[in-house]
């Protein structure tokens, strides 16, 4: 397939993975013109991006944006994780808003002859018994919010594509690490003090921003037309990742995890029903298929992440030069 | 736990691109699964599955004080790809963990078993030593990621006779393309004398093209231990025990 010269049209470009994944096509030799939207603006410049600043909320200028683009290949990562940028109740509203008028304004667009949905390993669940590595092929059973969120957006992309006739690829991402991303795993194991399950301290994998990124444009790339896992090598626990950082390990059983979910809340960094999940019965999923899909493989492993998440720097406040208040 | 629905299906005529896709799928799957050496595994994290390499150490070290385990057959494996080794099993003998245990040590590869619960603590503990659910996705994953999985046949308490083999979990070894491997273990509940005894690979005795295949082949193994069974003999305690019919020495 010539690819050169698509349109490609970017949901969620004001996030720190859609600005990376905006910056990322940028360079893409089959990229032509290149549109994004999102409530905030990018995080970075983007050199060729024609940036759209329009809340989700507002339907009518999403279908129009979009329309009058007419891309050939949508990728949509417009999407909240709950207590990353938003409540999860506001995360929920505000990533639904989004999925049903972008994806449904691309079902209106000619040329569009791909999507790219980002999804979640959440999309497995966690029920007692599920599978300790799931691969693509395992039942969408999600038991956290969540979860169940990028299983609808799964599911309305796929009823897009089934109804226009265009493949439908979605990134099933590891939770994503990045020293600017907004992520309550992040911000949890940057605490003090990590809680961890005593009675289970299960394993988890994670994904980096910029790994998570190159996965995407790799999927837009190639028109990928089935799901895959996208997770970093390696896993590893709340409690190693604690002795790894330096942090202190808070053991906790049973009703003691629900004060610590309070606290945590009070000190800024709330935990979700999704990474308590991933804290009492671990989060892996199996990757094999990610370099026959997409042709690559990350960068990093999920240990070298979490070290380099406890090397990122804080925020560093800087009086102003001249006091004007 | 276990779908007994039959998963190996091979029609009899498949077209060129999927033929080439399952080579490619294949030779992907080869390229991924590089062997990880026992003693190089690092101790303070987990691997993929969430076994802790460290621990397992330890509890080697510890199974010494009850198990001490002679493998035999192990040459036999193959050194890079994944195989299923299935074993004899009996009530509280755990030989699918001392086996595990004792030939992570022979071939210096990191070896997991089948069969740990999904419920803290047991479940959380087995799976840091090398535990997986009771499941052919599970198997069938890590044995295409090139992982030594050791599963146990249904106990049976009956000297030298193996109890049914799970064939779908028979089944994840054929969908992920891998060897299937009978082995006789022996134990002695009083003692630490154990046996590990890995046969040649087992084949199922007529080419299927449904899951007929993967039910043969799961009675070809279990066949097959019983004769590995019969050829290492039994146990002996070297007291009067030995003396007594279905003593429970040997065979499990």
């Amino acid at each position: 397939m010539v690819m050169g010269g698509k349109r490609v049209f970017v949901s969620g470009v004001g996030g720190e993975l859609g600005t990376t994944i905006a910056g990322l096509l940028e360079d893409e030799p089959w990229v032509g013109e290149l549109s994004g939207i999102d409530a905030d603006p990018p995080r970075h410049r983007l050199h060729r991006t024609v940036f759209h600043r329009i809340h989700p909320d507002e339907h009518d200028r999403i279908v129009d944006t979009v329309a009058r683009f007419n891309p050939h290949v949508l990728v949509h990562v417009g999407v909240w994780e709950p207590d990353a940028r938003a409540a999860p109740r506001a995360a929920a509203i505000l990533t639904d808003q989004a999925a049903t008028s972008i994806l449904g304004a691309a079902a209106e667009c000619s040329a569009l002859e791909h999507v790219v949905v980002r999804s979640g390993i959440e999309i497995y669940g966690r029920a007692r018994g599920a599978l300790t590595r799931p691969s693509e092929s395992a039942p969408i059973a999600p038991t956290s919010d969540w979860g169940r969120t990028v299983a609808a957006i799964e599911h309305t992309a796929a009823r897009v594509g089934e109804r226009v006739g265009v493949t439908v690829g979605a990134v099933r991402l590891a939770p994503v690490l990045g020293p600017h991303v907004p992520s309550p795993l992040g911000r949890l194991l940057r605490q003090p003090g990590v809680p961890f399950s005593v009675l289970a301290d299960p394993p988890f994998a994670v994904i980096e921003d910029r790994d998570a990124a190159r996965a995407i444009v790799a999927a837009a790339r190639l028109g990928l037309a089935e799901p895959v896992n996208v997770v970093a090598a390696g896993a590893i626990t709340a409690l190693q990742a604690a002795r790894r950082g330096r942090r202190i390990p808070i053991p906790l059983v049973g009703p003691d995890w629900r004060v610590a979910r309070a606290l945590s809340h009070l000190l800024g960094a709330p935990v979700p029903d999704h990474v308590s999940e991933a804290l009492h019965r671990g989060r892996l999923a199996d990757n094999g298929r990610m370099r026959e899909l997409l042709g690559i493989v990350p960068e990093h492993g999920t240990v070298d992440v979490i070290d380099r998440l406890y090397h990122w720097p804080s925020i560093i406040h800087q009086p102003a030069r001249v006091q004007v208040a | 736990m276990t779908s007994t629905l039959g998963r190996v299906v091979n029609f009899p005529v498949r077209n060129t691109a999927s033929r080439a896709g399952a080579a490619v799928s294949r030779a992907a799957a080869d390229v991924s699964a590089s062997v990880v050496r026992f003693t190089d595994e690092q101790a303070g994290v987990v691997d993929d599955w969430g076994r802790d390499a460290g621990l397992v150490r330890t509890v080697i070290g510890l199974s010494h004080l009850r198990w001490d385990v002679t493998v035999g057959g192990d040459q036999r494996l193959p050194s890079r790809k994944g195989a299923l080794i299935v074993v004899n099993a009996r009530t509280l003998a755990l030989a699918p963990i001392y086996a595990a245990l004792a030939l992570s040590e022979a071939v210096d590869r990191p070896v997991r078993f089948v069969g740990r619960p999904d419920v803290a603590p047991v479940g959380p503990l087995l799976r840091r030593i090398g535990g997986l659910l009771d499941h052919p996705d599970e198997v069938a994953g890590a044995l295409a990621a090139g992982q030594l999985v050791i599963m146990g046949a249904a106990h049976n308490e009956r000297l030298r006779k193996v109890g049914r083999v799970d064939h779908a979990l028979v089944g994840g070894a054929l969908a992920a393309g891998v060897q299937v491997f009978p082995a006789a273990t022996s134990s002695n509940p009083i003692g630490r004398a154990a046996r590990l005894e890995i046969g040649t690979p087992s084949r199922s005795p007529r080419r299927r093209r449904g899951p007929l295949s993967e039910l043969e082949l799961a009675d070809q193994v279990a066949r097959d231990i019983e004769l590995l069974l019969s050829e290492i003999g039994d146990l002996r305690t070297g007291t009067p025990i030995d003396w007594l019919p279905l003593t429970g020495v040997g065979g499990a």
